[in-house]
């Protein structure tokens, strides 16, 4: 994308005037999104992403700078802006960008961006139409195909030239079921790190359908009656518990600035002893993993807690600089536009001790959550909350009739301890995860699990 | 190269290409930003970006494509796919192009008082010292920010519209976070303004008091309650809902007010506005997305529908005029519908103190989390975690937090019971629209807790 010379003289001007570090992020994003809706192709939006993000660090201060145009006149003008920002004199070193290969564990069989639009609209079709005909109660349905090809390049004033090309597919399907002036909603959106293949392993029409078998069960569920109760969380995007109510209070750039619940917590119990949980990004073709990180270091996989035990936060080099700790690989960003940071990957609470039918059988009222929505968390107070799409009451170790409107919240510290049962039936499901440094493709899951008491709201 | 070279290699390739009906669209952002931590300045960026989107009517549909780099291949390559994409659509007679001919509204574009890096610096080393001054709990993690924004967009078509236009603006934060005992408490607030308007010291005093005033906040008991909803969450509450007032969403069945034009959907103390030249905002517009002349108008009007909003297309359909509302959310995204300055008009209670004594016993809500997930834009189901204060015999008592409010956002308007006279325009938060109203009541509302 920019040679290794020009790459060079950028990384030496932006040393210029004192920085102990220099980066340069290329990006070359295509990115093609088709619509459906009233069962037809709506829109089909196609945009080339291209630009470059620059940053430069003195000791843990930071200074960044982005621009679209890859002219060497601009590039270096970019350069110029982050240097002026410290007035110090350059330190006396050799730059020599060597490249690094890290491999690719995320095999691609069909290359989106080589696919007509024909064979994808065919695809989307199939599972918008799975959805629409389902019953006669769907009255709209809204699909999309979405594909990404991210092309990075990384080079910095430690010598670092890597480069790797991230390949994406999803497949969106909301469903929308009407009876009598109401209205519910059902979603599926599975993704991987593949490209059209991932419609080999689940069909666009096993997509459509759950979509719509959600919005209907919906339909037809009266609203649950708000209070604290124990809850079961169903396996696969469950998982975004763990992600809210944890995982963002474990990422660097809440730990460096003392803005997290786990600050200072390494070591200590701070789960109940039958959880342990992992962010591991080098998962083949999993929706949140790649060969390298934004800044350039190699995926890990990381044990976050091990029965109970807080072993490892997510590190990026700049909070790492703050808190005297490695890169744990977790550096990213949305694009180049943005300022990367500690984020999470493929986040997961691993199988447990417990059979999935003792943790329906040990409520006698609550709520078995078997869909979740998203969520959100404030890190300093650790106060979370999240959605429940898809929810049942469970009576006297049965579970029974649906229930809408269900949104759980509580403080991560808290639900940590309070998650007294893991199931054995791990899965994984895909999210797009918002922070400072974007909107990032990142996969949660879990097992079932029993939360012993936790606030439902309702009405 | 530049966008005015790039924009003539795309229209002579449109026009090669036997286009007739076409259009590009652009945008410039320039930015600057610094934030600090720990009586430091940590960050300093600087942006300078900008992206082009080419849309044309191929057999009588709208084809999209876009680009961040401007060269002679990519123009190329964005007519041709554009192209492709449009063959490939099903929506056929919802393909416009517009005409000039509008009256465009002039906008007095102010003083515009551009930062330098070391004024920005200063004003955010300003905020973040006046927040640790402001009380003896702040601790380290605190942080304050200014960022200074400036937007160009360029819309020219082949009709012979040429349009342009400029906004800019600094936006200054203090998030502070107070610490009692083991317990942290983190506030927020920021405003949007000229630069040298901007008051270091209100904003980290705002700030501040969001922090410490929730230090004791207690769970309240599940129950039904009488609430009051903040200025600022009447805001929130607009901009996850704003979309139910879309003409293409109630085309599309995702609205519960299609077909209610000229009824009754709110309570008759409701009357909503979308103003583009909202005189405190500083997001101001003359066109839209597709080049139509914005206006003001009254979306609700004392509890009575007196129009969706409409793009070209979905005022084709329904055979109305647009009402200047197609909006793209970034240049390369498809013209939606979109409000810019929307708010609920004031209402006659009075100051937020006096709304209290006009609750009398309930809970005021200044806080409203996880939006994107617990309030659903198509149904207008909303269960959401919230904090705010208890109010007892029309005065603000303690904090309260950890508790949930729910509700249906359609019934919710016909539920109003008050709406004060405590009117404020909040900044943008995602995409360019502000939202903004007074604080307003709700007689007996869900409240999970305890």
């Amino acid at each position: 994308m920019i040679n290794k010379a020009l790459l060079t003289r950028v990384l030496e001007k932006a040393l210029s005037t004192g920085a102990d570090f220099a980066e340069v992020y290329v990006e070359h994003t295509k990115e093609n999104n088709i619509a459906m809706i009233d069962s037809k192709v709506d829109s089909i939006t196609d945009q080339l992403i291209s630009g470059v993000g620059m940053r430069i660090f003195q000791g843990t201060r930071c200074v960044t700078a982005s621009c679209t145009s890859l002219e060497e006149s601009d590039l270096l003008a970019c350069a110029g802006r982050l240097a002026d920002a410290l007035d110090g004199v350059p330190v006396n070193r050799t730059l020599h960008l060597q490249e690094r290969l890290f491999g690719d564990i995320h095999p691609i069989r069909v290359v989106p961006g080589d696919s007509s639009l024909k064979t994808k609209t065919d695809l989307l079709k199939e599972g918008y139409f799975a959805a629409k005909n389902y019953h006669q109660d769907i009255s709209q349905v809204r699909a999309n195909l979405l594909d990404v090809d991210h092309q990075i390049l990384i080079a910095n004033s430690d010598g670092l030239f890597a480069q790797d090309r991230q390949i994406r597919t999803r497949m969106v399907v909301n469903a929308f079921a009407s009876k009598g002036g109401e209205k519910q909603s059902g979603s599926c959106s599975p993704g991987r790190r593949m490209g059209l293949e991932l419609f080999d392993m689940i069909s666009p029409k096993s997509i459509g359908e759950k979509a719509a078998r959600q919005a209907l069960t919906m339909l037809s569920a009266g609203y649950i009656q708000a209070g604290k109760m124990p809850v079961a969380i169903e396996s696969g995007f469950g998982g975004v518990i763990f992600h809210e109510a944890c995982g963002h209070s474990l990422e660097a750039s809440s730990v460096a600035p003392g803005q997290s619940q786990f600050c200072g917590k390494l070591g200590q119990q701070i789960a109940n002893p039958k959880l342990t949980a992992l962010d591991d990004g080098t998962i083949p073709n999993a929706w949140g993993s790649m060969n390298i990180d934004d800044e350039g270091t190699p995926a890990q996989r990381k044990v976050l807690i091990e029965n109970g035990i807080l072993k490892s936060y997510m590190v990026d080099k700049l909070n790492g600089r703050r808190m005297g700790m490695e890169s744990t690989g977790s550096s990213r960003r949305q694009s180049y536009l943005f300022d990367p940071t500690s984020r999470m990957t493929n986040t997961f609470i691993a199988n447990g001790p417990d059979r999935n039918e003792d943790i329906i059988s040990s409520i006698e009222y609550g709520l078995y959550a078997k869909a979740m929505g998203g969520g959100s968390v404030n890190p300093v107070t650790g106060a979370f909350n999240f959605s429940v799409n898809e929810g049942y009451i469970i009576r006297n170790g049965k579970i029974c009739e649906p229930v809408r409107g269900a949104s759980l919240i509580g403080k991560g510290s808290e639900i940590l301890m309070d998650i007294d049962m893991i199931g054995t039936n791990l899965e994984t499901a895909q999210g797009m995860c918002g922070a400072s440094s974007g909107s990032i493709p990142t996969e949660v899951g879990q097992p079932l699990i029993r939360v012993a008491s936790i606030t439902v709201g309702g009405r | 190269m530049i966008y005015t070279e790039f924009k003539e290699l795309v229209m002579a390739a449109a026009a090669s290409r036997g286009l007739t009906e076409y259009e590009l669209y652009a945008e410039e952002k320039e930015n600057i930003s610094a934030e600090t931590l720990n009586h430091e300045i940590s960050a300093f960026s600087s942006g300078n970006v900008t992206g082009a989107c080419f849309r044309c009517v191929y057999q009588g549909k709208l084809g999209y494509a876009s680009t961040e780099l401007y060269t002679p291949s990519e123009a190329e390559r964005v007519v041709a796919a554009a192209m492709e994409n449009a063959a490939s659509l099903e929506t056929e007679g919802e393909a416009f192009i517009h005409e000039p001919g509008d009256t465009y509204t002039k906008i007095e574009s102010g003083t515009v008082t551009e930062p330098t890096a070391s004024g920005l610096t200063e004003l955010a080393m300003q905020i973040e010292e006046a927040a640790y001054a402001a009380d003896p709990k702040i601790v380290d993690g605190s942080q304050s920010g200014v960022d200074f924004h400036r937007n160009r967009i360029y819309l020219s078509n082949s009709r012979g519209l040429d349009l342009a236009h400029e906004n800019a603006y600094t936006a200054a934060y203090s998030s502070p976070i107070a610490r009692e005992g083991e317990e942290m408490f983190s506030g927020f607030y920021s405003k949007l303004g000229d630069f040298a308007q901007l008051d270091s010291q209100e904003i980290a005093r705002k700030g501040v008091e969001d922090a410490v005033s929730q230090i004791g906040a207690r769970t309240v008991s599940t129950g039904t309650y009488d609430v009051m909803f903040s200025n600022h969450m009447t805001a929130a509450l607009l901009r996850v809902y704003s979309n139910i007032f879309s003409a293409e969403a109630a085309q599309k069945g995702m609205s519960l007010l299609a077909g209610k034009e000229g009824e009754a959907v709110a309570a008759t103390c409701v009357t909503l506005t979308d103003d583009p030249f909202c005189e405190d905002s500083l997001v101001k517009i003359p066109f839209d997305g597709e080049g139509v002349a914005t206006r003001r108008k009254d979306v609700v009007k004392e509890g009575r529908l007196v129009t969706l909003l409409y793009n070209l297309a979905a005022a084709h359909k329904a055979g109305v005029a647009s009402t200047g509302n197609g909006v793209k959310a970034g240049y390369a995204a498809p013209v939606s519908i979109q409000p810019y300055n929307f708010y609920l008009e004031k209402g006659g209670g009075g100051t937020t103190e006096e709304m209290y004594e006009r609750l009398g016993d309930g809970i005021y809500i200044t806080e409203l989390n996880g939006m994107h997930a617990g309030a659903n834009p198509v149904t207008g189901d909303f269960s959401l975690a919230s904090a705010g204060f208890l109010i007892e015999k029309g005065k603000k008592t303690g904090p309260a937090k950890n508790f949930t409010v729910s509700g249906n956002f359609y019934q919710l308007l016909k539920d109003i019971a008050l709406v004060g006279d405590d009117w404020e325009l909040r900044p943008p938060m995602w995409g360019s629209a502000c939202f903004g109203g007074p604080s307003f009541i709700v007689r007996g509302m869900s409240i999970g807790g305890k």
